[in-house]
């Protein structure tokens, strides 16, 4: 029995209700998002409910082996393919045949091997290294990645015409900050498993305070490096030192990440609608009306607090250099949350 | 008088669903819409009288179009589908290949989608 798929944000009743609908359909998934969300999980739980979850499930990570290995792994080889290949042996598609071959970072395939793959979504065969026979695979395509494919198909690194084909199905799992809500759960449920893994040792009691600290942490490894939090908190024995870790952390990531979105010029709708770049799943959330209201309360805010620095918080002053009332001053003060040390 | 016929539009474009559901709403269908592939899915399952017809959008998030429809065409295969699909969103023969009864490229004239809409009803009926 596969993980469970645990949350109750809204993205993940979501999902769960899409691989409800989906499971038993074998049609082509193509599951999204940073390392770490737990995409693996939510190809485990498509398996589990589907009428193949008897049959293999095979996982396949496209990123861990060079190109002529992946390929005989992929697509199995005949005795005399090459040199060293002194039998047979069957592909993971062989194997999967009737389950599920599940693709872990797609993204990372060459070309190359992207058509063959293709070849098979089409056709359902394929043949292995050094034969001419074609052999019959039914099995369900599920592939993962942590890449924006999109980009990748415009730079021509990633086969448009496959793009279409696994995008039949697409799951986005949204990166833990964008879920705080989701994080007690996640919480409760590794402590209870770990604690039975690391032989019921006892765990640091969690306070309210920590708790408070853990779900405002922004988690740039999501759940895997939720699950590490925990099992260093065992082997420490507290919770403390781990929690005081992330505010160091935190910031060196803001850094991080802002000098980052600068140097990919990220648009001005990422940055103030915090997109991560998955327009449609976060669509809901987006009007031009909210946009330019975000936008516009930043400029003020930078502004107002830059004209009050350089006033030393003389309001009548900086009233009349923004040329608003000292009126508006105040209310921008209090409705923006302006504070003096934000100069 | 007859029950007017039940149409589905799925789509997740805004405009394009306001605009689909008034024109049809004006030519008496009994009009229901959805976002996205799952809401139209579950309309689809929760409807008992089932719907005379589905007209959906290939570029969706989560459930695309050619998933919908092949998922559409196994379980109400009795249901016709039209596609509707913006220029140059998705290679052409790909558009084709979906199952969909008929596809229509944006821009399209309204009475054009009417048009089509009577003919895969009338050959629906005339199939029964």
């Amino acid at each position: 029995m596969a993980i469970p798929l645990i949350g109750t944000s809204e993205s993940i009743e979501r999902i769960r209700e899409l691989i409800d609908h989906v499971a038993d359909t074998g049609l082509p998934v193509i599951i999204t998002g940073e390392s770490g969300v737990g995409k693996e999980v939510v190809a485990q739980n498509l398996y589990d409910k589907s009428p193949r979850k008897d049959k293999p499930f095979i996982k396949v990570n496209c990123a861990a082996l060079p190109d002529g290995l992946l390929e005989s792994e992929l697509f199995g080889f005949e005795r005399g393919a090459f040199t060293g290949a002194d039998r047979n042996k069957r592909g993971k598609f062989e194997l999967a045949h009737h389950g599920v071959i599940f693709l872990d970072e797609i993204g990372d395939m060459s070309l190359s091997l992207q058509s063959k793959i293709l070849h098979v979504l089409q056709s359902g065969e394929f043949s292995p290294l050094g034969s001419e026979k074609e052999i019959r695979s039914d099995a369900w395509v599920i592939a993962a990645t942590n890449q924006e494919l999109e980009q990748k198909v415009e730079k021509k690194l990633f086969r448009e015409d496959l793009y279409y084909r696994l995008n039949i199905i697409k799951i986005y799992i949204p990166p833990l900050r964008n879920r705080p809500e989701d994080i007690p759960l996640l919480l409760d449920y590794y402590i209870e498993k770990y604690s039975f893994q690391f032989d019921k040792k006892q765990i640091p009691k969690l306070e309210p305070d920590h708790m408070e600290k853990l779900i405002a942490y922004s988690w740039p490894g999501n759940v895997r490096e939720l699950q590490n939090v925990i099992k260093s908190s065992i082997v420490m024995g507290n919770w403390e030192e781990i929690i005081n870790d992330f505010y160091f952390k935190s910031r060196s990531d803001a850094v991080t990440s802002s000098e980052e979105s600068a140097r990919v010029g990220a648009s001005i709708v990422d940055v103030f609608l915090n997109f991560k770049g998955d327009y449609s799943s976060d669509q809901a959330l987006f009007s031009l009306k909210k946009l330019t209201k975000k936008a516009t309360d930043r400029v003020e805010k930078e502004v107002i607090s830059y004209v009050l620095g350089k006033t030393g918080w003389n309001r009548t002053n900086a009233s009349k250099i923004l040329k608003i009332s000292y009126k508006t001053l105040l209310y921008k003060i209090n409705d923006l949350k302006i504070k003096p040390h934000e100069e | 008088m007859d029950q007017p016929l039940k149409i589905l539009i799925i789509d997740d474009d805004e405009h394009v669903r306001a605009t689909l559901y008034d024109f049809l709403s004006d030519k008496k269908y009994d009009v229901t819409s959805a976002s996205d592939g799952l809401d139209g899915l579950k309309f689809l399952e929760s409807n008992k009288q089932g719907f005379d017809l589905v007209i959906t959008d290939l570029v969706m998030p989560q459930i695309s179009g050619i998933g919908l429809i092949s998922i559409i065409k196994k379980k109400f295969p009795d249901t016709p589908v039209i596609a509707i699909t913006g220029w140059g969103e998705y290679p052409e023969a790909f558009a084709i290949e979906s199952q969909a009864d008929k596809v229509l490229s944006k821009p399209f004239e309204l009475s054009e989608l009417d048009k089509v809409i009577k003919e895969l009803i009338s050959s629906k009926k005339n199939n029964m």
